[in-house]
């Protein structure tokens, strides 16, 4: 589908896959989350002055198998791109995420950024990266990132030192890292905001 | 005079390699004990090990604390019965507020001890009390557990912990190292504030600046693993003096 000239496209999908492929008119902006599902979302920035931001967040258990999968082209320069994509695996759960970004030879000035974090809680989970960066235009501002580790062991004492259960010292630790996606959606989804965000400090009280 | 700690014969390793030889030491309530020594001696390991860092292996010996067998229990269980340990390096903890983590540290403890949990309000006060025993400012409880505080914060924030815990046995490891003297001072007046006949320290430092601010009613040389000296709080003057050398 198509975005157009200077409109907004947001969205929050939760527990529901997700297949869109939005084209870009000059100014316009996308925002996509999605929660605990997997994608595939294909973005080509048409036309300049866009901006595309899409933030994915894979809490998995068990057998779970999940792909999250990004492909941003900016054809045209003058465009922004952030993309932070972060997978928490427990059990045997497998994620894996493949993303890849493109500035082409036009898309001067493009600022894009990816980031893929991922946290294992278990020797068995698995994680599997694939970010792909092409970019063929010189004066550009171009960051990209993925990670894979487990948590900090040295937090886990530190909150146990404190009296704080080993298993609730992970739940905190878990739930801070994920809450940054969460926190960046906007107002328009408060409610929805509101509601992940206690679920997550929820599991403290 | 009751006996709040009992080490005894306690061999330590990390990573295969010993390091602590053979630790004795009684605490009563009541008391501060310091424990000073050139670096490498073991220090920071006697209070890991105290307080059940996973990193390091008990290899013989025993600890108890009033009585009751200390290594066989878990760090947080260690921590509800009132150990307490001041880290040289106080861990940052992205994500997670103050707030929130002092609240469940506080709760677990006060469930550990048969009572209801604080609530919301009573929690905000009790930190607020406490706080201003360290001139902390009350915007650290929105933040990140240690993230972006300065080297006095973090110290001044371990202080505050155990003001908010209130331990019985509080260890003191290299508080001082990286404090301006400002910064020591309100870190010092917090811990003596925090005295009772009912608890105690054991301080643990390299220098003895801080020592003339928390006077200790005993100083331990630790060297190579062992507790080679005994004294009163001279013993710190005259290893000021003389330094570590003959140990």
């Amino acid at each position: 589908m198509r975005v157009s000239k200077g409109d907004i496209f947001e969205r929050v999908f939760i527990n529901e896959e997700v297949h869109l492929q939005l084209d870009q008119e000059a100014g316009s902006h996308v925002k996509i989350h999605v929660i605990n599902a997997p994608f595939s979302i294909t973005v080509n920035q048409l036309e300049e002055g866009c901006h595309t931001e899409i933030y994915g967040l894979e809490h998995l258990h068990g057998e779970e198998n999940v792909t999250a999968e990004t492909h941003v082209t900016h054809a045209v320069g003058g465009g922004s791109s952030t993309q932070l994509i972060k997978f928490v695996l427990a059990d045997n759960a497998r994620g894996r995420f493949i993303g890849d970004l493109k500035i082409a030879p036009d898309a001067q000035q493009t600022e894009a950024h990816q980031t893929n974090r991922n946290l294992l809680l278990s020797e068995t989970a698995q994680m599997r990266t694939q970010p792909q960066l092409e970019i063929y235009a010189d004066d550009v501002k171009a960051t990209h990132g993925a990670s894979t580790g487990q948590l900090d062991e040295s937090a886990l004492f530190y909150m146990q030192q404190r009296g704080i259960s080993k298993q609730k010292a992970r739940q905190l630790l878990v739930n801070a890292f994920m809450k940054d996606v969460i926190e960046v959606i906007s107002d328009q989804y408060s409610d929805v905001r509101e509601q992940l965000l206690n679920a997550i400090d929820g599991v403290v009280e | 005079m009751n006996k709040l700690l009992e080490i005894k014969n306690l061999h330590a390793s990390i990573g295969g390699k010993e390091i602590l030889k053979g630790v004795n030491l009684v605490v009563n309530e009541g008391e501060v004990h310091a424990i000073m020594g050139p670096n490498g001696a073991g220090k920071s390991t006697l209070s890991a090990v105290l307080t059940g860092n996973p990193a390091y292996e008990v290899t013989a010996g025993e600890v108890y604390l009033r009585g009751e067998n200390l290594l066989t229990m878990e760090p947080e269980v260690r921590a509800r019965a009132g150990v307490f340990l001041s880290f040289q390096y106080p861990v940052e903890i992205p994500g997670v507020s103050m707030t929130n983590f002092m609240r469940t540290a506080v709760n677990e403890k006060r469930a550990y001890e048969g009572k209801e949990p604080l609530s919301a309000k009573e929690f905000l006060a009790l930190m607020r009390e406490k706080k201003k025993l360290l001139e902390l400012p009350d915007k650290l409880n929105n933040r990140s557990v240690n993230e972006g505080f300065s080297g006095g914060e973090k110290k001044k924030n371990e202080i505050f912990q155990m003001a908010m815990l209130e331990p019985c046995l509080s260890i003191l490891d290299e508080t001082d190292s990286g404090l301006d003297i400002d910064a020591l001072r309100i870190v010092a007046e917090g811990v003596n504030r925090l005295k009772t006949p009912q608890n105690a320290s054991i301080v643990i430092t390299h220098y003895q600046r801080l020592l003339d601010y928390i006077v200790p009613d005993f100083v331990h040389v630790l060297a190579d693993g062992q507790i080679v000296k005994t004294g009163d709080k001279t013993l710190a003057l005259e290893l000021e003096e003389k330094g570590y050398e003959g140990f």
